[in-house]
């Protein structure tokens, strides 16, 4: 079927068995929250439109505390809003999904354009230290299956959980089945939706869920608090508590980082890139082959944790890794922070509302392998 | 009584942060009694708090409880009532939390009518960050962030909740107590959105800049002000200038109440899709 990167991900919200969704229209994200309006009241769920994204986010906070695994969507200017929430969600180890269509931004911007400008938002956008688990979808099958994965993990870390889609992604429409899905395809028998359901592999490392109406009559505080869930100012405490929040997700890296290895080992330069630029990285990996240039691609979909051991690997073998992006380079100084020791991190950033094509990423391969040979 | 509301508290969290002669314990008890006469289930009620001195009660009292993120109470309980609308959700919020920060919030519950009971502790200050003004407080009284007086008028919340949509609005004083008590009970039982305004003394902050100070005059003074709703309805505005207006305000139990409208909704919806299923066009 043909369906807008949007509808996918509402789709894919569904059967992961979310049946929570409150938000607040905004372009360029709107349209998922419109397909959850006509699906869920049709199938028991709840659908609340909320009188702002702060609220929206709170709302699932709440169900999430009272057993669901819900989700918002919405685009900067509202994701900026719901920092606060989103911090609360991660303190009180709330499962919730929250995907982020970008716009071009600083403020209002140009909603109607695409960006990646919301990556740091995504990873230090709530104040405080604390983890972040962030995906990246750059087309509509992403926008399905990682929804779920986003789902998935937020059930299992209990944490929340932002898929990054930019305008581009969230609203192009291409060919699409389930059953195409190659790589990291989950199904609804993954899910276990029990209220509070904690995984058994995971029972050691993530606390126990304050799951309200349960025996237990938990309390649900923001404040630093210890394993009884009432606040603490001891110092040992305070700082075991922190550090656990943050080892349940780096310790799980393994499972948290998805991404494809394209061409793997050729080429002295990779081009890493996510969202709607790995698609432009892929095709330009394409235009290289027929013009004789071997390059690598490392497609990352989860941008947070970050992706160190693929990173380095990938980086010991390439003298050049390229990142093409939508803003001023956010996940290329990142990137550069863990490889460069071994390689040349070279960002390659455009914020003028437009895509970066595939020709202008295979002319900056060009001078770079140039660059290289006249050395 | 006192044995019986001891059941709903955190023995351990005690002694409470709160200044003495401060009204929010007082207000709390009542609620706590309200929730014994009522036979509330602990499992099954769940208290929302903002933050402030009035949201700090989550942490003391032993149901299900949230100690939410500022102004958001209202935000919070709704996803957990549309999430679970077999639970008794209780608000507790301030003026400060509820009506500046959480005032969009309010405005909305109110719309909705969703099945919450809302108990906005009124003390007209910020206590818990020093005793800066707050949208409730009179024109002219002092406080840190109005050394010269306070020059904006008050919110009359109360007005505001009934023209908002609540079905059911009351409000009463910390030193009528029992009054209060019942009014906590009845919007409990109230099938929609219960809004109730109880004004208390915040002797630490509020008295020490706006005499009286001591906490019993204070009480003695809010007393003194409150006038029954039937009695205000016989008296000019004039008379009624710097009275405090008590009782159940408004109560429309009719009013279509969010989660079941939604309910009903879901259920046209629902068959909907399984005529379209049934005709083959479910997609």
């Amino acid at each position: 079927m043909l369906i807008q990167g949007n509808r996918a991900c509402a789709l894919g919200a569904l059967d992961a068995g979310v049946r929570f969704f409150a938000g607040y229209p905004i372009t360029p994200s709107s349209e998922i929250m419109e397909a959850m309006a006509y699906e869920l009241p049709r199938i028991g769920g709840v659908f609340v439109q909320m009188e702002d994204e702060i609220a929206s986010i709170c709302a699932c906070i709440g169900a999430s505390l009272a057993g669901q695994v819900p989700m918002t969507a919405t685009s900067g200017p509202g994701f900026s809003l719901m920092q606060e929430a989103l911090g609360y969600a991660i303190m009180v180890e709330a499962p919730l999904v929250v995907v982020d269509v970008m716009r071009a931004g600083p403020s209002t911007g140009r909603p109607t354009a695409p960006s990646q400008g919301d990556v740091m938002q995504a990873r230090w956008g709530t104040h405080g230290d604390h983890p972040a688990i962030v995906l990246a979808a750059s087309n509509v099958a992403d926008m399905y299956r990682l929804t779920m994965a986003a789902v998935r993990f937020a059930q299992r870390f209990r944490t929340p959980v932002t898929l990054l889609a930019d305008e581009v992604v969230g609203h192009m429409r291409e060919s699409f089945s389930p059953e195409l899905i190659g790589r990291y395809r989950l199904t609804s028998g993954d899910f276990d939706f029990t209220p509070g359901y904690l995984h058994p592999d995971l029972v050691r490392e993530v606390h126990p869920p304050h799951l309200l109406g349960s025996k237990t009559h938990p309390h649900v505080t923001g404040l630093i608090h210890d394993e009884t869930g009432f606040p603490t100012n001891d110092p040992a405490k305070s700082e075991e508590f922190l550090r656990e929040l943050y080892d349940k997700v780096g310790n799980h890296r393994d499972e948290l980082c998805l991404y494809d290895v394209k061409n793997e080992g050729k080429g002295r330069v990779c081009i890493a890139a996510y969202g709607s630029c790995a698609r432009s990285a892929r095709a330009a990996w394409k235009l290289a082959d027929q013009e004789g240039l071997a390059v690598e691609v490392l497609h990352l979909y989860t941008l947070f944790p970050l992706p160190v051991e693929i990173i380095q690997t990938v980086a010991r073998r390439v003298e050049f890794m390229l990142i093409p992006e939508l803003n001023l380079g956010q996940y290329a100084r990142e990137l550069r922070k863990m490889a460069e020791h071994w390689t040349t991190v070279i960002s390659m950033g455009k914020i003028d509302g437009t895509l970066i094509t595939p020709r202008e990423i295979l002319d900056r391969v060009s001078g770079l392998v140039g660059k290289y040979e006249s050395v | 009584m006192a044995l019986e509301i001891e059941q709903f508290l955190h023995a351990k969290r005690l002694p409470h942060i709160w200044c003495p002669g401060c009204g929010i314990g007082m207000v709390t008890g009542s609620l706590l009694r309200a929730v014994v006469d009522l036979g509330l289930k602990r499992e099954e009620t769940v208290v929302v708090g903002g933050i402030g001195c009035s949201s700090r009660a989550t942490g003391y009292i032993d149901m299900g409880t949230v100690h939410s993120i500022h102004g958001r109470a209202l935000a919070f309980a709704t996803g957990i009532k549309m999430a679970r609308p077999d639970f008794t959700v209780i608000v507790i919020t301030g003026d400060g939390d509820g009506a500046a920060i959480g005032g969009n919030h309010l405005i909305h519950a109110c719309r909705r009518n969703i099945d919450l009971t809302c108990i906005l502790f009124n003390n007209q200050i910020y206590g818990m960050t020093g005793g800066q003004l707050s949208p409730t407080m009179d024109q002219g009284d002092r406080a840190a962030t109005a050394p010269y007086g306070q020059v904006e008028p008050a919110f009359d919340l109360c007005r505001l909740a009934e023209a908002a949509g609540a079905s059911f609005v009351a409000r009463g004083v910390a030193a009528q107590i029992r009054p209060l008590e019942k009014m906590i009970k009845e919007g409990i039982q109230h099938p929609g959105f219960a809004f109730i305004e109880a004004v208390v003394p915040c002797p630490t902050e509020y008295g020490k800049r706006n005499p009286p100070a001591k906490v019993i005059d204070m009480l003695e003074g809010e007393r003194a002000r409150s006038v029954s709703q039937a009695k205000a309805a016989a008296m000019t505005a004039a008379e009624l200038a710097g009275k405090i207006v008590t009782g159940v305000l408004h109560r429309d139990p009719e009013a279509p109440e969010f989660q079941r409208a939604y309910a009903a909704v879901a259920a046209d919806a629902q068959a909907e899709a399984a005529e379209q299923a049934a005709r083959g066009d479910g997609k």
